[in-house]
């Protein structure tokens, strides 16, 4: 019966559920577009940072996180490279030996981070090939060549063809020189990255370095990266005690924190706005059930307690708030798997917000259903709050005080 | 009371000056107006042990010239430093490289030592306010403070000084936050020319991760009198003397 009576009233006014309606459908429609907008873009970096060099995981000796110096290289890397070959869950691998050095052409020199590379095998781990702008990338037999980020090619006054120096330390600590040719310049969109690396094929860079089979960690990639930590242990526990394999969520610490940290501002600015919403549909609720107080009043003198007029009231904004939520949903999650395919393109944003590791113009929402169930669930939920404020101040009026209510 | 007040001033003044003084004889004592020598560098880390013999030529404390002789892989390496710059030539690759801002705190050629400690010109006299923590025979500890302005690395450092032949004993290195992060000894006191030099110097990180390091150097030739021909700090000497 109160149900019944709920919906009579609900459109009885049509105006007053009208906008109770529009107010939580675009409330639901915002808030599930804002957070998959929000959830997208940090994805988005994440991904790049993952997806173009670092990889999504790393087997390295323990200790090489904090100290990434020679006191921490792998001495046997094809140890592990076998125990990688095994790993049926592994898609792709390939070993790095990382070092900082000298770069220098002309009168100007650079401290730049090289690293050794397998060429054909980063081809599936990492974004160094498609990131090439000049000249070509390097290949497995490459000796004297050396491909170089775009920054750093300015910064040293290079292009394709220039002649470089290389100074470093072997991993005997004696001097390691050599010269190489700018074979190739690529450009990644990471700022620090394309101003500070360059890539020589491994081989050849450990006859320099007497880095033969040796690395400073492996890069790769698991046929299922959904699920990365799990997938992560797994390999820990078939790898000798002195290794570990970290998964990005470890190797971009600093990213998943700033991510984390944006979210929650982001999350802190919206719910001033749901504040806003929450106060507005519970004015306007305040004043819809004040206006209609002689009627209330009416009702308790027929006999409903105070718990059947909250049941009826409860009833009026569990519909409304039902439909419009559902309406919402539908919309704002439409909204988020449309531009989750086809990405919202804002020219320029890239070159304005490089250094926090945007790289592409496009920003993509993030679809996911766990994360519309709650962002709907709670503007339902402060739909339901919202009348219980007024409710419980009418609800202290007896009969006769509400049908005198002026 | 004012007479008391006066006296203490005084007395730490006196106190002061008496450090600066210790701090003036040291250094006097230590650096010459040209100096030669050939040393061995004997680095110690988690993969083994390396030993490189260095030639060396300076003026002072601004201008020095340094040559490796071993291990052959790296014979012929210079290093020219004048002022707070550095250049180094290598011969496989004959060319010469400044080395960059960036670069400086990097090791020097695989030591505990910084190409920052190679160029850097501070003077604990110019830029530091010595105070005399103790003082026991002939041998005190003084407490260095960098001064307002200085140029310098360090948040303090701790010298004990053996007075009889004005050598530092001990250097206890601490950073700005006043944490120990080095520390170096020295030994084996000769006398060259009206000069009293600690032969053996030895160079101890603290750092949690470098526990196996230290960095020892030898003195084997030392010679204060010889007059350094000026070539040696051009930037042409680095090839030219590299042979």
């Amino acid at each position: 019966m109160l149900l019944s009576l709920a919906f009579k009233n609900i459109t009885k006014s049509k105006g007053r559920s009208v906008t109770t309606i529009l107010l939580s459908t675009i409330a639901t429609i915002f808030f599930i577009a804002y957070v998959a907008l929000m959830d997208g873009s940090h994805q988005q970096i994440i991904k790049n940072s993952v997806e173009i060099y670092t990889g999504y995981a790393h087997v390295n000796l323990k200790g090489y996180r904090e100290e990434s110096d020679y006191g921490h290289l792998i001495e046997d890397a094809n140890i592990i490279d076998s125990i990688l070959k095994n790993e049926r869950a592994i898609k792709a691998y390939a070993p790095r030996f990382e070092t900082y050095a000298l770069l220098s052409a002309g009168e100007t020199s650079v401290g730049s981070m090289i690293t050794g590379i397998i060429p054909s095998a980063e081809k599936r781990l990492s974004k160094l090939e498609s990131s090439l702008v000049r000249g070509r990338y390097l290949d497995n037999h490459d000796t004297h060549a050396i491909y170089l980020g775009n920054e750093l090619a300015k910064r040293l006054k290079v292009d394709i063809g220039s002649q470089i120096s290389l100074v470093g330390s072997s991993i005997d600590y004696s001097i390691a020189a050599d010269l190489f040719t700018v074979k190739g310049i690529f450009k990644t969109g990471l700022f620090d990255f394309d101003a500070q690396s360059a890539f020589v094929n491994k081989p050849y860079l450990d006859t320099i370095m007497l880095s033969d089979n040796k690395a400073s960690y492996f890069t790769l990639t698991f046929h299922d990266n959904d699920h990365i930590d799990r997938a992560t242990t797994a390999l820990q526990h078939k790898l000798p005690s002195a290794y570990e394999a970290v998964n990005w969520k470890n190797l971009l610490s600093a990213l998943v924190q700033a991510m984390l940290v944006d979210s929650i501002f982001g999350y802190i600015s919206i719910s001033i706005f749901f504040l806003v919403i929450f106060f507005v549909i519970m004015i306007f609720s305040y004043v819809n059930i004040y206006t209609r107080i002689r009627e209330i009043g009416l009702l308790r003198a027929l006999g409903l307690t105070s718990k059947d007029i909250f049941g009826m009231l409860f009833a009026e904004i569990l519909l409304l708030a039902t439909f419009s939520i559902v309406i919402g949903t539908i919309i704002g999650a439409s909204i988020a798997y449309y531009y989750e395919l086809h990405p919202i393109v804002i020219s320029g944003i890239a070159e304005t917000y490089r250094e926090y590791g945007v790289v592409s113009d496009e920003i993509p929402t993030h679809f996911d259903f766990f994360t519309i169930a709650w962002n709907a669930l709670t503007i339902f939920v402060l739909n339901l709050a919202s009348i219980i404020y007024p409710v419980s101040q009418i609800n202290k009026l007896t009969a006769m005080e509400a049908i005198r209510y002026v | 009371m004012k007479r008391l007040l006066t006296l203490l001033l005084i007395t730490l003044s006196l106190h002061a000056s008496e450090a600066q003084n210790i701090i003036k004889k040291l250094e006097k004592n230590l650096r010459g107006d040209y100096m030669y020598a050939t040393m061995q560098m004997i680095v110690t880390s988690k993969r083994g042990q390396r030993t490189v013999k260095i030639e060396s030529w300076s003026k002072g404390n601004k201008k020095s010239f340094i040559k490796i002789l071993y291990p052959k892989k790296d014979r012929g390496i210079t290093f020219l430093k004048i002022d707070n710059q550095m250049w180094q030539y290598i011969p496989k690759i004959e060319r010469t490289i400044k080395i960059p801002p960036s670069m400086m705190l990097q090791s020097w050629m695989g030591s505990d030592f910084t190409n920052d400690d190679m160029v850097k010109e501070s003077s604990l006299e110019e830029d530091y306010n010595a105070k005399i923590l103790s003082r026991k025979a002939d041998l005190a500890t003084l407490e260095l403070i960098p001064k307002e302005n200085a140029a310098v690395v360090w948040g303090k450092i701790i010298v004990d000084v053996d007075l009889k032949n004005s050598v530092p004993a001990k250097e206890t290195y601490y950073d700005d936050m006043m944490q120990k992060v080095r520390v170096m000894t020295f030994s084996k006191v000769e006398k060259h020319g009206s000069h009293k030099i600690p032969m053996i110097m030895e160079l101890k990180p603290l750092d949690a991760n470098k526990k196996k390091n230290r960095t020892k150097i030898i003195f084997e030739k030392i010679n204060y009198d010889a007059k350094i021909d000026p070539s040696y700090f051009t930037k042409h000497a680095l090839k030219r003397y590299s042979r």
